[in-house]
């Protein structure tokens, strides 16, 4: 399985790659993400649930962190073993690039599944793989927003995900303020 | 005499009903799975999920706990209490590297499906959900997948105790001695120098093979009284029970294998000695209860049915008047682990490299095999066993032979086709009798090939491609002992028992274990007209060894040859002594060939009114045997053995007529024309069925069924999701012919048929599609047949 595509997060590049490596964010970030801890700097352990058609897997593995360029790029490595359904190896490639106040992430999955997963088909596997990659970027922007300064307020998506997830920390009253200062300005704009 | 004749005619030949089609359709077929003993545990395997790895631990403690599980067996179960499966009996006479393996995989897990661990429970379903609970801890070994790289130095070694992955190898042509195969080749290599066409290709054909429509099956019950007793869906269970006797090391009396009466379908995949028999048996000892594996369609397209895969270099050199003068080839196939019994895998691509001359008069060959390990399933025979890939690289290079010296290929087929039979061809393969010409014209009568040319030339300036593509192939008609017993260790004789009972109904055994071919009824038919009474006054019995006489099993065609012939003799034995006892009862003295058995009566023929219903005289020689010829007492039951002192064929030719769509390079089949000798027929739309079976399965094979694995040895083809079979849209209508020679060595003239036959279908169907194409100079060398290989090839003509 091969996934190339790249996202702009709107956050500094610090920032982002920082976000990237920190494995407590990356626990509420990766969809079905049960467990995932750091077990030397660079190492990480996880537990990550994840339905691929009619197949539910749970993946018990390991990566570790390679290459490591702070903040332009690293790559990340890792297999894991979901019992019966099958197993799978992963690596990927991601490169951070700076665009204006934001970042421009572009990673390249290339993943091997084998056993019973590996068997349901490539075009099942990508179609899996898009998903969760773009639910990771879903709850993953508004999660290195949360994290200090809050950004710029012409972002209503991340206002709405930021409400929707529920591992979300911290200053909600400083969200709901400018949620609704966005939609005044906005029916400001649609009524003029 | 008139009157025997009629009486055969009524039978022999007829289109009569199968008798085993009622019980087939209405759900009453009794099959493996419908087999059910009281206390009767569930087995569920756990095979590999990786294509080589070496087995570090196997954890069973949470699926042992789950409740209903009884056991989980592991391969140091079969190690430490059970011999390998590497016993004499299943062990061809032939020079190999055999590896050593066990039931269970032991150490290493060497493909991706090789069973590791069995779970027993209650009931399937917790074995199943207790399957899932195994752990097996792996660590990957690197994977070897290619024939040709696996055969190279530095390769990944397949197994520890054959360095080099080199299952077999093998010249078979030349002689006997390392000297005279260097001659050969020597001369063989002049006459390439000389000769005025050559034609070189390297052909592949992918991994294919057969899908039966059941999957397999073991039952194994153990009790202090009887033993064992295996129920196993099998096409050979003699054999079979000598295999469990062997490696289980259980008395002899204390075995019986019974194949269930009716089986979806072996065409091969049923007739190796398989790993889970072992297993269910050495379970059903230890438990002290009957165990039972069904095999998943999912096991079934791991493990099984994987056959071809072979790449042949093949030369040919002719004369420019189209006369072929030697054909040179380099073999080399794919086995996969090896880890079947009797055929190891390379049974097939040997006797693929042996039918390679086909029916052609080659001056010299030089014809040379190897077989290598791979970390993919074992080769299981397949129907077209072994020669799939051999015929299709003869016929396609045929057929560049005749475009190059500027002849229709149908003509010089027929200008190199051995005119007189007998015949030994350069491999040494005997052709006992028939008339190849006969059957060739025959088919020719089918196509006005000039007016074909004509409306070919026609269609192509308005842009539409049609093409014919011709192919041959003479087949074995059963296996002689003097072929089998060095393939396959085993005997090749027919055996039958025929018992006649006091009601006139006539009971016949036989040591084979058919999967659906329709035994019970040619043998019916046989008989009835063999005694002049009915075929429903037949009874069959095959497939138990506790009851029927010894047998190799179902393979090769052997029923119409061997079994047949075997049952013909008995009946004739009793037919000797029926008419002795009967002239000796009428005062008359008479030989058998005086009487006529018609119609429910045997009746002398110089006077009719001295005559007996069958049913009457059969009941007095078994229940009042007073007053008999000296020499004669009661009973009528005879078992007679048929050997053939040499090999026996059959032969078939095809043509089919195609149309290609230059755009989407779609290929649509518009007609399929065969034309067979089939020796003398026992029934029509039996020998009708086999040949559309055999022409659907070449199809399927040929165009859409693949395995297929990943770089790393993961089978993608493990349901029919992915691997596609034909289906009744995809056949096209066939029209079968005869022109059939009896062959002289078999009592009826009849032959074995359809085994063998699907070989022909990817030579004809890709010599049309290349007929078609002839413009754009397109040569096929590879199979599958797919639209998107051949429009590529179609784009790059173009340009």
């Amino acid at each position: 399985m091969e996934l190339k595509q790249q996202i702009r997060i709107n956050a500094p590049r610090a920032r982002v790659f920082a976000a990237l490596n920190d494995p407590a964010l990356l626990l509420q970030a990766i969809p079905g993400c049960e467990a995932l801890t750091e077990q030397e700097p660079g190492k990480f352990e996880a537990t990550v649930a994840a339905k691929v058609g009619p197949l539910s897997a749970k993946f018990k593995g390991h990566m570790q962190v390679e290459d490591l360029n702070p903040p332009a790029s690293y790559t990340l490595v890792g297999e894991g073993k979901a019992g019966p359904a099958g197993h799978a190896k992963v690596r990927a490639s991601v490169r951070l690039e700076e665009d204006g106040a934001g970042t421009l992430l572009h990673y390249e999955v290339k993943a091997d599944v084998g056993g019973k997963l590996g068997q349901l088909g490539g075009s099942l596997i990508d179609r899996t793989a898009q998903k969760l990659a773009g639910e990771f970027f879903q709850r993953f922007e508004p999660l290195i927003a949360l994290d200090g300064d809050a950004p710029a307020a012409d972002t209503p998506t991340a206002t709405a995900v930021a409400a929707a997830t529920p591992a979300a920390k911290q200053t909600w009253g400083a969200w709901y303020f400018m949620a609704a200062v966005a939609l005044a300005l906005a029916a400001w704009v649609l009524l003029r | 005499m008139e009157q025997q004749l009629k009486a055969n005619k009524q039978w022999m030949g007829a289109r009569m009903e199968r008798k085993e089609d009622l019980r087939l359709v209405t759900g009453q077929g009794k099959y493996l799975a419908d087999i059910v003993l009281p206390g009767m545990l569930h087995a569920v395997f756990v095979r590999s999920e990786y294509a080589h790895a070496k087995i570090l631990g196997i954890d069973t403690s949470a699926a042992l706990e789950l409740p209903g599980v009884i056991a989980v067996l592991t391969g140091e179960d079969f190690r430490t209490e059970v011999k390998s499966m590497r016993q004499p009996v299943l062990l061809p006479n032939l020079p190999a590297a055999y590896p050593e393996y066990y039931a269970l995989a032991v150490d290493k897990v060497k493909y991706h499906g090789d069973p590791v661990a069995v779970v027993i429970a209650r009931d399937k379903y917790t074995a199943e959900d207790a399957a899932e609970l195994v752990m097996v801890d792996y660590e990957e070994l690197p994977v070897i997948l290619d024939a040709e790289a696996a055969l190279e130095p530095g390769a990944p070694q397949v197994h520890d105790d054959q360095p080099g992955n080199e299952m077999f190898a093998m010249t078979f042509t030349g002689g006997a001695t390392e000297e005279e195969q260097r001659a050969n080749e020597a001369a063989v290599e002049q006459i390439f120098k000389t000769a005025d066409v050559v034609v070189s290709n390297r052909f592949r054909v992918h991994r294919t093979g057969i899908t039966p429509m059941e999957p397999r099956g073991v039952l194994c019950d153990w009790t202090m009284a009887d033993g064992l007793t295996a129920w196993i869906t099998t096409q050979r269970p003699h054999i079979d029970r000598l295999a469990l006797i062997d490696i289980l090391d259980i008395p002899g009396e204390k075995v019986r294998v019974i194949a269930p009466r009716d089986q979806g379908g072996g065409f091969g995949v049923k007739a190796p000695f398989f790993r889970e028999n072992v297993v269910i048996a050495h379970a059903a000892r230890k438990l002290g209860k009957p165990v039972r594996w069904i095999e998943s369609r999912y096991e079934s397209l791991m493990s099984v049915g994987q056959e071809r895969d072979q790449v042949n270099t093949l030369d040919v050199a002719a004369t420019k008047e189209g006369k072929l003068l030697a054909i040179r080839n380099r073999g080399v196939a794919n086995n996969g682990t090896g880890q079947t019994g009797v055929y190891w895998g390379f049974v097939m691509p040997f006797l693929g490299q042996v039918e390679m001359p086909n029916v052609y008069t080659w001056e010299k060959g030089d014809i040379k095999l190897r077989v290598a390990s791979t970390n993919k399933a074992c080769l299981t025979p397949s129907r077209a066993f072994g020669h799939f890939p051999t015929r299709f690289a003869v016929e396609r290079s045929i057929d560049m032979v005749a475009r190059k010296v500027g002849m229709e290929p149908a003509v010089l087929r027929r200008k190199n086709m051995v005119p007189q039979l007998p015949y030994t061809t350069v491999t040494g393969e005997y052709y006992d009798s028939g008339d190849f010409l006969k059957v060739w014209d025959n088919l020719l009568t089918h196509i006005d090939l000039p007016a074909f040319r004509r409306e070919q030339a026609a269609l192509r300036e308005q842009g539409r491609y049609i093409g014919i593509g011709f192919a041959c192939g003479a087949e074995l008609s059963g296996v002689a002992s003097e072929l089998l017993v060095p393939m396959e260790n085993q005997p090749g004789y027919g055996a039958a028992t025929v018992r006649v009972d006091p009601r006139g109904k006539v009971l016949i055994f036989g040591g084979d274990a058919p999967g659906g071919q329709g035994h019970e009824t040619t043998v019916a038919q046989v008989v009835a007209s063999t005694f002049g009474i009915d075929p429903k006054d037949s009874v069959v019995t095959t497939g138990d060894t506790g009851a029927t006489p010894f047998g190799a099993g179902t393979i090769g065609a052997r029923a119409g040859s061997y079994f047949v012939s075997a049952v013909h003799k008995a009946c004739a034995d009793l037919k000797e002594k029926i008419t002795h006892v009967l002239a000796h009862d009428l005062g008359i003295r008479a030989t058998v060939e005086e009487f006529s058995f018609i119609n429910g009566e045997v009746i002398y023929l110089r006077d009719p009114s001295k005559k007996k219903p069958f049913r009457e005289i059969v009941e007095r020689i078994i229940m009042f045997p007073v007053n008999l010829p000296e020499g004669e007492v009661g009973g009528l039951e005879a078992t007679a053995f048929f050997e053939a002192a040499k090999p026996m064929i059959c032969f078939n030719g095809d043509f089919c007529v195609v149309e290609v769509d230059i755009k989407t390079a779609e290929f649509k089949i518009k007609r399929w024309v065969t034309s067979e000798d089939v020796g003398n027929v026992i029934n029509q739309n039996i020998v009708d069925g086999q040949m559309h079976g055999a022409i659907v399965q070449g199809l399927s094979n040929a165009v859409y069924e693949e395995f297929i694995y990943n770089e790393q040895g993961q089978q993608l083809t493990a349901d029919f999701e992915n691997y596609k079979l034909a289906t009744a849209a995809d056949v096209p209508d066939i029209e079968l012919s005869y022109a059939s020679t009896p062959c002289p060595h078999t009592p009826l003239g009849t032959r074995g048929i359809g085994e063998g036959r699907p070989s022909s279908v990817p030579g004809a169907l890709s010599n049309a599609i290349c007929d078609a194409l002839a413009p754009f100079g397109i040569e096929i060398t590879e199979l599958p047949l797919r639209p998107s290989s051949l429009w590529t090839k179609i784009k790059a003509a173009q340009g």
